[in-house]
């Protein structure tokens, strides 16, 4: 049968259609938009799982839930903090409670991990001529994770990620005051464990002689 | 200090605050060594490729739901 109506509306099936075409859509925005933060989460999940595979677990459940909640992202904003706190969430509410204690960290495991993937960040920073350049990866890691986890946590969001410290207390649930003052303290405590590092190999840090 | 090495300080903030460094060299060197840790932080913590299978996954999950077979 056919149906000869120029102005013809929309049939069942265009309407089918169109609406797996906006499906599509939104598919591709979430990939532009979220997805390409796919590096970034997994190892903001690494830092708080310490533990590869409770880290894809957790990405992949915050993707989920992105995707399921994606319409109620604020378009404009930042996307990747949106992303973070949903995996923030996700994290205390699944893995918080039945984990180890909180701060044990699995030193070797982390030691593996980096012996066995191969540096992705090449050395080309410019060579600055100070004992900063002698520490390792793994050191810096270690150093960072010796730190109560609340200055970690600021630490790691400003810097790694580079979140604006409104993002980073939207994230951690705490007043931009808080965050400055533990940003302050976790970078000392960090430094001096660099320091001693340094020491140790013999690079003289205090600057006064 | 934190919000200077991490350029949170509003116009006139910053303004007081470069001017006080420039009289006062305990802060000017604390200034110096906030913004190596940072420094520091930001080379050599090594940022890891998520796996390859957890990017088909997410990929997979999130076009599961439009799949109509």
């Amino acid at each position: 049968m056919d149906n000869p109506d120029p102005t013809r509306k929309v049939t069942p099936k265009t309407k089918k259609e169109s609406l797996s075409k906006e499906e599509r859509q939104k598919q591709l925005e979430f990939q532009k938009e979220a997805v390409v933060h796919l590096n970034s989460l997994y190892n903001y999940a690494l830092h708080l799982t310490m533990n590869p595979s409770d880290a894809e677990d957790l990405v992949q459940e915050t993707y989920l839930k992105a995707y399921r909640f994606f319409n109620s992202f604020e378009r404009g904003t930042n996307c990747k903090a949106w992303l973070f706190k949903i995996l923030k969430n996700n994290y205390i509410n699944r893995f918080r409670k039945n984990s180890k204690e909180p701060g044990k960290v699995d030193y070797d495991l982390i030691k593996d991990f980096y012996h066995s993937i191969k540096d992705v960040q090449n050395d080309t920073s410019e060579a600055e001529s100070d004992y900063f350049h002698s520490l390792l990866h793994e050191e810096v890691h270690q150093a960072l994770h010796s730190l109560p986890e609340e200055f970690r946590e600021v630490i790691q969001l400003c810097d790694i990620d580079g979140f604006t410290y409104e993002e980073i207390a939207n994230m951690v649930e705490s007043p931009i005051g808080t965050v400055r003052s533990r940003l302050y303290r976790g970078r000392k405590l960090l430094r001096e464990q660099l320091e001693g590092y340094a020491k140790k190999y013999g690079f003289n840090t205090d600057k006064d002689q | 200090m934190s919000a200077a090495v991490d350029c949170e300080l509003t116009v006139k903030e910053e303004e007081g605050f470069l001017l006080h460094l420039s009289e006062c060299k305990e802060c000017k060197d604390e200034f110096e060594d906030a913004k190596k840790t940072k420094m520091i932080i930001k080379e050599k913590i090594v940022q890891f490729k998520a796996p390859q299978s957890l990017f088909n996954s997410i990929m997979e999950l999130t076009s599961a739901s439009s799949v109509e077979r």
